[in-house]
């Protein structure tokens, strides 16, 4: 592994990214969107009386787990929803690189620009490597932004109670923990669906299929069944960190220097 | 520099390069000739260490592909027949990522020297999008020596350019050729291949035929003299038959063509032979025979052959 050749690549990407103002746009767009969302809808949630939040009276119609039944249901169901949110906030690391590295590996297709760049003495490892760094590198770094934003603005609107649980370990290890993985993750698919598939389109849709269980997950914790703890975000964590090995082993393996220069046409 | 044995590459059941043996000099500029489909950019990214032969080997300045290919490309300098240019990037930006990706040690020095040597200094902060094909393919052939390799494979180096930018580039080349790199071009032009190529080889998945271009013109045709009279009549054309030194004679519209083996030497006395029977000459010229006609006299005489 050549580590100047790696930089180069890396480099490069960020240098085109930055002069490509629709790529910055879209990937500011969805976290701010974020953000926005989840402050908002804590900041009227804050607002309403307690009795909307009571499953008998109010409208909420949300069981809380037993974790959560002593601090009342207003706060409990703002804490749920909250969990619910920071699921959100792992969707941006899922959903940003892919769009980028679809991008920087069809985009080279678009510009024939492959051939010439295999042509040099850089590795099959090096150029992905290099690639899903400069892709995901991004998306980690707006994730854990958002999340810092979002800390901010749950500081400042919501009760010290809410603020409290909600800045459990639980989620701050998990963005700092899981966000990489699971850009790594998104980064890698992009990479061998592009490197197996002649569309862009395709190479996108392909997350969807990690972005299922991320919401599966999140309807369980919202309907009250599962409170999050350390031990279960771990077990989540190495679980990601394996699929992220495999995906990435993979993709790898799968990116056939021959087949692209000659089937890409 | 270039040396191939048996060199053979295989898509699937398609047979894209057959058996293929060649040499090429250093400091030799080498053009590779065939139709669409007869392995020309097969063979020039087999040789690139792009893909990988089915069987055969070929080595570059001494390094075998398939065992050496990082040094193998460190040694190539590749001209593809798209530049393959990154259009956001300036002119800079885009030679100074492949210069680090070839270990370039002084990156701005290289740069500026190619940017300046191929007239796109003053355009290098410009963005590669806008500009024209011919300084695009100006700016890949820059990429290409970057890294100052020995050994440069230019496919379709004026393919899509205007004249003028392609006598620009077919300059170029022959700068490259007197700083002693080994050029190997594919190309379809046959009259820049004629101009440029030191050899040239015509393939059609085989090779068909490998020599200079002017002895392929020999070994087709042999020499001959076209003979313009002022008015033809049978007895010229007996004269001329008789004369020892005369291989063959064909009849023309104007008077004759005359084959025999050294015209320097034999042209005078063909001229008093035709004058002393009476002929008035008009014109007597060397015949000459493009490189179009000859590549097409031996893809149709392999054709005939298989």
């Amino acid at each position: 592994m050549n580590r100047k050749r790696l930089q180069a690549v890396v480099a490069k990407e960020w240098l085109d990214m930055r002069k490509n103002k629709m790529v910055l746009i879209m990937m500011a767009l969805l976290p701010l969107l974020m953000v926005g969302m989840i402050v908002g809808t804590v900041y009227f949630m804050e607002r309403l009386p307690d009795a909307e939040f009571d499953p008998e009276t109010g409208d909420s119609g949300m069981g809380l787990p037993p974790e959560l039944e002593a601090l009342g249901y207003k706060d409990g169901v703002i804490i749920l929803l909250n969990d619910q949110y920071m699921f959100y906030l792992l969707l941006i690391p899922l959903a940003l690189p892919v769009y980028v590295a679809a991008y920087s590996i069809i985009g080279e297709k678009e510009t024939r620009s492959l051939e010439p760049l295999l042509a040099t003495p850089i590795s099959t490892t090096e150029l992905l490597l290099g690639k899903i760094i400069a892709a995901s590198a991004p998306a980690v770094i707006l994730t854990w932004l958002s999340f810092v934003l979002t800390a901010f603005g749950l500081y400042i609107i919501s009760n010290p109670t809410v603020f409290a649980y909600w800045m459990r370990p639980v989620w701050s290890l998990s963005m700092a923990f899981q966000t990489p993985f699971l850009a790594v993750l998104s980064t890698a698919c992009g990479v061998i669906a592009s490197s197996r598939l002649n569309d862009p389109r395709a190479a996108q849709q392909v997350t969807a299929i990690f972005i299922v269980p991320l919401i599966g997950l999140s309807l369980i914790v919202l309907m009250g069944k599962v409170y999050l703890d350390l031990r279960i975000m771990g077990w989540a964590t190495l679980l990601i960190a394996a699929t992220t090995a495999g995906v990435v082993w993979l993709a790898v393996k799968l990116f056939q220097r021959e087949t692209i220069l000659t089937r890409w046409k | 520099m270039i040396r191939t044995e048996h060199l053979t590459k295989r898509f699937g059941k398609l047979l894209a390069v057959d058996d293929l043996n060649l040499e090429v000099e250093r400091g030799e500029v080498f053009g590779f000739l065939g139709p669409n489909g007869a392995g020309k950019t097969t063979t020039m990214r087999m040789l690139a260490a792009l893909i990988a032969p089915t069987s055969g080997a070929a080595w570059i300045n001494g390094k075998r592909i398939g065992q050496d290919d990082e040094s193998v490309r460190a040694s190539v300098g590749l001209l593809t027949e798209n530049p393959g240019l990154y259009p956001r990037l300036n002119a800079g930006e885009n030679l100074s990522f492949f210069a680090k990706l070839h270990g370039v040690q002084d990156i701005t020095g290289q740069v500026r020297k190619y940017l300046a040597l191929l007239g796109l200094w003053e355009r290098r902060t410009e963005a590669v999008g806008g500009f024209s094909k011919g300084m695009q393919q100006k700016l890949a052939i820059a990429r290409a020596l970057l890294h100052e390799p020995p050994v440069l494979f230019l496919d379709e180096p004026t393919s899509a350019l205007d004249p003028e930018a392609s006598r620009v580039v077919r300059d170029f080349i022959a700068t490259l050729k007197s700083e002693g790199r080994t050029i190997f071009i594919c190309t379809h032009n046959l009259d820049e291949a004629d101009r440029l190529c030191d050899r040239v080889a015509v393939i059609k998945q085989r090779l068909i035929r490998v020599d200079a271009p002017e002895t392929l013109r020999q070994g087709l045709y042999g020499q001959s003299v076209r003979v313009q009279l002022r008015e033809k009549a049978p007895a010229y054309l007996a004269r001329v038959r008789e004369l020892p030194f005369v291989t063959e004679v064909f009849e023309t519209a104007e008077g004759f063509r005359v084959a025999l083996n050294e015209p320097e030497n034999h042209n005078p006395e063909l001229i008093q032979a035709l004058v002393a029977a009476g002929a008035a000459i008009q014109f007597v010229e060397r015949e000459s025979h493009s490189l179009e006609q000859v590549y097409f006299d031996l893809l149709r005489e392999s054709e005939t052959e298989a």
